[in-house]
C-alpha cells in the first residue's frame, strides 16, 4: 500500500511531537517561578547567617490556611522572609516584614491577603498581586496602586482592608487615612442623610454595605481615564454633580486627601463573613441594662467599692454599704465579724488569713488577695460591721 | 545480491524497533482482528476509500478520540474537584495552581470538550453531505437508525459540555446556565418544570451544581458510552461506512474479463460475462488491505494527532476562570456557552416588539428553530428520495437542493455562533471585530 510508509512517518513525527510536548510539560513542572526565588533565598541566607540557617528554609509551595477567614495564602512560598529576623534590608521578595504591626497581626492567623489583598490561591508574581490581571477583584495594594492614584503615603491604600475588621472602632492606631475620613464623616453630618451601621438619614443610599457594589454597578459615562470603583468614588467624593447630575449631596470641596480617605473608607464598607474575635470594637453579648449599670457605677464609688473590685458581691451582700449581689448565695458580708465568729469559731481577721471550707477555695482560685488587701478586707469587714450597728441603732428609736 | 540482503536485514531490524508485532500475512492480519477485544470492532479487511483520510476526514474517529481523552482527564479531575458551592472555586484554583499538571489535566479537558462539541458537528454535516444516513447495497442495513443515534449523540455531546460548564463556579459558568436553563425554560408547558427539575430548585445553588456534577460525571458520559457502542456496531453491521456501498455499486459497471468459474448453468453460456463477474468484489486486493496494520495504524495517526493538537491548543490558549461565582452581579454581556450561542442570537433576533404585543423570542429561537431542526434531521433519511448511487458520494448531484439547503442551515448556525460570540457586547450590542469593547470596570 502506497501511504503505508507515510502513515508510518506520520506516527513517528507525531509521537516526537508528543514526546517534545511531555518534555515541555516536564520542564514548565520542574522550573517553577517559585523554585527560583527558593533558591535565591536559601542562598541569601547561607551568606548572611551561615548554612545551618539556610537548611531552614522551607522548600516546596508553602501556604498559610485560615479557614476561619477563607484564606488560602501562597504569598509565603516567595516571601520567605516575612517572619525572619535581620532581612528588613533585603530586597523583595525577601524582606521581613516591618515588626511591630506583624506582632499584632501574625500570619498564622490573619495571613497576606486579608490585609495586603492579592489572590493568595496564586503561586506567579503576576497572578498573585493580580495588578495587571483580569478576573481578580482584589489586588495588591502597594506602590504600583499608590502611585496609580496619586496617593501620597504609599501604604494608604492598604488602610481599606485594615477597616474591613476595625470598622466599628471610633479610632485606630495607625490608619492616618481611615481615621481622617471616619472625622470627616462625623464633621459633615453624612449621617443626615445616609444611615451607615444602622443610624442616619434615608435621603441618600444606606451606606452600611456600599463597600459590596460591584464595579459594573457604577456608571462611568462621566468619568475619564480608568474605569474603576475607586476612581468612581474619587470624582464623586471631590464633586458629586459631576458624577450623578440628579443628586443632591452638597459638594463638600474636599482636597484630594480627603477624597482618597472618604473613597477607602466607604470602599471598606463591606459585609464579611470574618468571625467575631477578628472584629475589635464590636461587642456580641448580654449587655447590661441602663439601670444595672447606674447601680454598678453607684456599688464602685462607695465604701463598699472593694467588694466589687475583687468580686465578693458575686455571692455576698454587704448590706450596709449598700453592696447588693445578684446571686445571694453567701451570708450578708456586713454581719462577718459576728457571724465568722459563730460559724467557724474563729475571728474574721483568723479566717481571711487561714480561711476553710469554701471560701478556702475561693480565695484559693478565683480571689487571690496580696496580704495589703487582706489587711484592707479586714478593716472593710469591721467597717461594714460598725455601720450594720450604727444603722440599728438608728432605726432602733424610730422603730419604737 | 548480498546488498539486497544486507538492506532486507536492515528492513527487517527497522520493522523489529519500530513494532513490536505486525503481521505476516493476510490470515495473521485477520486473525489478530479476530482475536483482539479491541480490534474486533474493524472487519479483517477494509476498503481503501474507507481508510482515505478524504472521505470521511476521520471525524467520527476523532470524536471518539476527544471523547477518551475526556474521560481520562476528567477522571483524574474527580478526585481533585468538590462539587460544592463553597468550595467548588477553590478547587478549581488549586487545580490550576498547585496540583501537579493540574493547569494542563483542566486545560486538556477543557479543549477537548470545546474541540468535541465542534467535531461531532462536523461530523454530522459530512454524514450529511455523502447521504451516508442512507441504506446503499447491501442487506440489512439500518443506516437511518444510525443517523438517529448520531443525532442523539450530538446532542448528548452539548448536555455533556453544558453540565461541565456549570463545574468551575465561576462568573461564567453561572451566568452561562442561567441564560441556557432560562431559554429551556421558555419551552411551553413544561419548561418551566424542565428547569426546575434540572436545577433542583428555582435558583442556580447547591442543588443544581450537584445534578449537573452528576449529570457529566456519571449519567451522561454512560449514555454517550453506550450510544457510541452502538453507533460503532451499527456501522458494522451495515457494512462499514457508506463509500463502501458506492465501490460495490460502481464496480459492477467495471468491465473484467471473465472469472474462471465452474460454471455450467445457462446464464454462464450467455453472451459476454458471466454473473459471477457481475458479483461486487470489495474484498478484492486492489480495493482492500488488512485492517491490521493498516487500519490501526492510521488509527494510531488519528489518534495522536488529536491528543497533539489539543495539547498544543491548551499550551498556547490560556484556560479561563473568572471571578467566583456571584447571583447578585450579572457580567455584560452574560452569554450562553458558545455552541448555544447561534440559539441566544435568534432569541435576539426573534424578539421582536409590536406596539404592546411582544413576540416571545426564547420560544421562536429557543425552542422552535432548535426543536423543528432536530426533528427533521431525524425524519430526513426517511424523507430523502435519491437514488442508491448517491450514497457515500460527496456532493452528489442530484441531492444537489438538499445539500444546498443544509449547508445554508449550517452556514446560518455558524455565522450566527460566530456573531454571538465575537461581535456581541455590553447590552447584547453589534461590535464589528475592529471595533473595541468598553473596558470591563475594575475595583481599583
Amino acid at each position: 500500500m502506497k501511504g503505508k510508509n507515510l502513515d508510518t512517518a506520520w506516527v513517528s513525527a507525531l509521537s516526537i511531537a508528543t514526546l517534545l510536548v511531555a518534555g515541555y510539560l516536564y520542564f514548565h513542572y520542574f522550573t517553577p517561578e517559585w523554585k527560583g526565588h527558593q533558591a535565591e533565598f536559601r542562598n541569601m541566607v547561607e551568606q548572611r547567617f551561615g548554612p545551618a540557617r539556610a537548611a531552614q528554609v522551607p522548600s516546596g509551595i508553602q501556604q498559610v490556611w485560615i479557614p476561619q477567614l477563607n484564606r488560602t495564602d501562597r504569598c509565603v512560598t516567595c516571601h520567605l522572609g516575612v517572619e525572619w529576623k535581620g532581612l528588613e534590608r533585603a530586597p523583595e521578595p525577601y524582606r521581613s516584614h516591618p515588626k511591630g504591626i506583624l506582632e499584632k497581626h501574625p500570619v498564622a492567623r490573619y495571613g497576606c491577603t486579608t490585609c495586603h489583598g492579592g489572590q493568595g490561591y496564586a503561586v506567579t508574581a503576576e497572578a498573585a498581586h493580580a495588578t495587571e490581571i483580569q478576573h481578580w477583584e482584589s489586588p495588591v495594594l502597594g506602590k504600583q496602586m499608590a502611585r496609580m492614584y496619586s496617593v501620597s503615603n504609599r501604604l494608604a491604600l492598604l488602610e481599606t482592608h485594615c477597616n474591613a475588621c476595625h470598622r466599628y472602632e471610633r479610632e485606630t492606631k495607625g490608619l492616618e487615612y481611615i481615621n481622617h475620613a471616619r472625622q470627616l464623616v462625623r464633621d459633615k453630618g453624612c449621617r443626615a442623610c445616609h444611615a451607615i451601621n444602622g443610624r442616619g438619614g434615608v435621603i441618600g443610599p444606606n451606606l452600611t454595605r456600599i463597600g459590596e457594589q460591584s464595579a459594573e454597578q457604577y456608571e462611568y459615562s462621566r468619568l475619564s481615564g480608568r474605569q474603576s470603583v475607586f476612581a468612581w468614588h474619587l470624582a464623586h467624593f471631590k464633586n458629586p454633580k459631576q458624577m450623578a447630575a440628579e443628586s443632591v449631596m452638597p459638594n463638600f470641596n474636599f482636597g484630594s486627601k480627603d477624597s482618597q480617605a472618604l473613597t477607602l473608607l466607604v470602599m471598606s464598607w463591606k459585609p464579611n463573613d470574618y468571625p467575631p474575635e477578628y472584629l475589635p470594637g464590636l461587642k456580641f453579648g448580654d449587655f447590661p441594662t441602663q439601670e444595672e449599670i447606674e447601680k454598678e457605677q453607684r456599688m464602685l464609688s462607695g465604701e463598699g467599692a472593694f467588694f466589687v473590685k475583687k468580686g465578693c458581691f458575686i455571692c455576698h451582700e454587704v448590706s450596709s454599704l449598700g453592696i447588693e449581689s445578684a446571686a445571694k448565695i453567701g451570708p450578708d458580708l456586713a454581719l462577718a465579724v459576728t457571724d465568722v465568729q459563730s460559724r467557724f469559731g474563729v475571728t474574721v481577721d483568723d479566717f481571711i488569713k487561714r480561711p476553710t471550707g469554701t471560701m478556702a477555695v475561693v480565695l484559693a482560685t478565683q480571689i487571690q488577695l496580696t496580704d495589703a488587701e487582706k489587711a484592707e478586707v479586714i478593716q472593710k469587714l469591721q467597717l461594714a460591721y460598725q455601720r450594720k450597728r450604727e444603722q440599728a441603732a438608728t432605726a432602733a428609736p424610730s422603730a419604737k | 545480491m548480498d546488498t539486497t540482503k544486507t538492506r532486507s536485514t536492515g528492513k527487517e531490524v527497522w520493522r523489529r524497533l519500530t513494532w513490536t508485532w505486525s503481521p505476516a500475512g493476510s490470515r495473521e492480519a485477520g486473525d489478530s482482528v479476530v482475536r483482539n477485544f479491541i480490534l474486533h470492532w474493524f472487519p479483517a479487511k477494509v476498503s481503501l476509500p474507507s481508510l482515505s483520510y478524504g472521505y470521511s476526514f476521520w471525524l467520527g474517529t476523532v470524536s471518539a478520540v476527544l471523547f477518551l481523552i475526556l474521560s481520562l482527564t476528567g477522571m483524574i479531575l474527580m478526585f481533585l474537584y468538590v462539587p460544592s458551592v463553597e468550595r467548588a472555586y477553590q478547587s478549581v484554583k488549586d487545580i490550576e495552581f498547585v496540583v501537579s499538571f493540574g493547569w494542563f489535566l483542566r486545560g486538556l479537558h477543557r479543549i477537548a470538550a470545546h474541540l468535541m462539541v465542534a467535531v461531532v458537528f462536523l461530523h454530522m454535516v459530512r454524514v450529511f453531505l455523502t447521504a451516508a444516513y442512507r441504506n446503499g447495497a447491501g442487506a440489512n442495513q439500518a443506516r437511518p437508525l444510525n443517523w438517529i443515534i448520531g443525532v442523539t449523540l450530538l446532542l448528548a455531546t452539548f448536555l455533556l459540555s453544558f453540565t461541565g460548564y456549570l463545574l468551575p463556579w465561576d462568573q461564567l459558568a453561572f451566568w452561562a446556565i442561567t441564560v441556557g436553563t432560562n431559554i429551556a425554560s421558555a419551552a411551553p408547558l413544561v419548561g418551566e418544570k424542565i428547569r426546575f427539575l434540572l436545577l433542583g430548585g428555582n435558583t442556580i445553588d447547591q442543588n443544581a451544581l450537584l445534578r449537573f456534577y452528576v449529570l457529566h460525571c456519571f449519567f451522561l458520559p454512560v449514555l454517550v458510552l453506550f450510544l457510541f457502542c452502538w453507533h460503532m456496531w451499527r456501522v458494522r453491521k451495515d457494512g462499514g461506512l457508506a463509500c463502501v456501498d458506492h465501490l460495490a455499486l460502481s464496480q459492477k459497471k467495471e468491465p473484467a474479463a471473465p472469472v474462471k468459474a465452474k460454471t455450467y448453468s445457462l446464464l454462464g453460456l450467455a453472451r459476454g460475462r458471466t454473473v459471477h463477474v457481475e458479483t461486487a468484489l470489495v474484498d478484492e486486493d486492489r480495493y482492500t488491505v488488512d485492517s491490521s496494520p493498516n487500519l490501526t495504524r492510521r488509527l494510531l495517526v488519528a489518534t495522536l494527532a488529536t491528543m497533539l493538537v489539543c495539547s498544543l491548543l491548551t499550551i498556547a490558549v490560556p484556560t479561563p476562570l473568572e471571578e467566583a461565582a456571584n447571583p447578585k452581579v450579572t457580567p455584560n454581556p452574560a452569554k450562553a456557552p458558545w455552541y448555544f450561542l447561534w440559539l441566544q442570537e435568534l432569541v435576539t433576533i426573534t424578539t421582536v416588539q409590536l406596539g404592546d404585543f411582544t413576540i416571545n423570542g426564547a420560544l421562536i429561537g429557543g425552542i422552535l428553530v432548535p426543536g423543528i431542526l432536530v426533528a427533521l434531521a431525524c425524519a430526513w433519511p426517511f424523507l430523502d428520495r435519491s437514488s442508491p448511487a448517491a450514497v457515500g458520494v460527496w456532493l452528489a448531484r442530484e441531492r444537489r437542493r438538499q445539500n444546498l439547503v443544509f449547508l445554508i442551515i449550517v452556514a446560518a448556525v455558524v455565522i450566527l455562533t460566530i456573531v454571538g460570540t465575537f461581535m456581541r457586547g455590553p447590552y447584547w450590542k453589534f461590535f464589528w471585530p475592529w471595533q473595541a469593547w468598553p473596558d470591563v470596570p475594575v475595583h481599583f
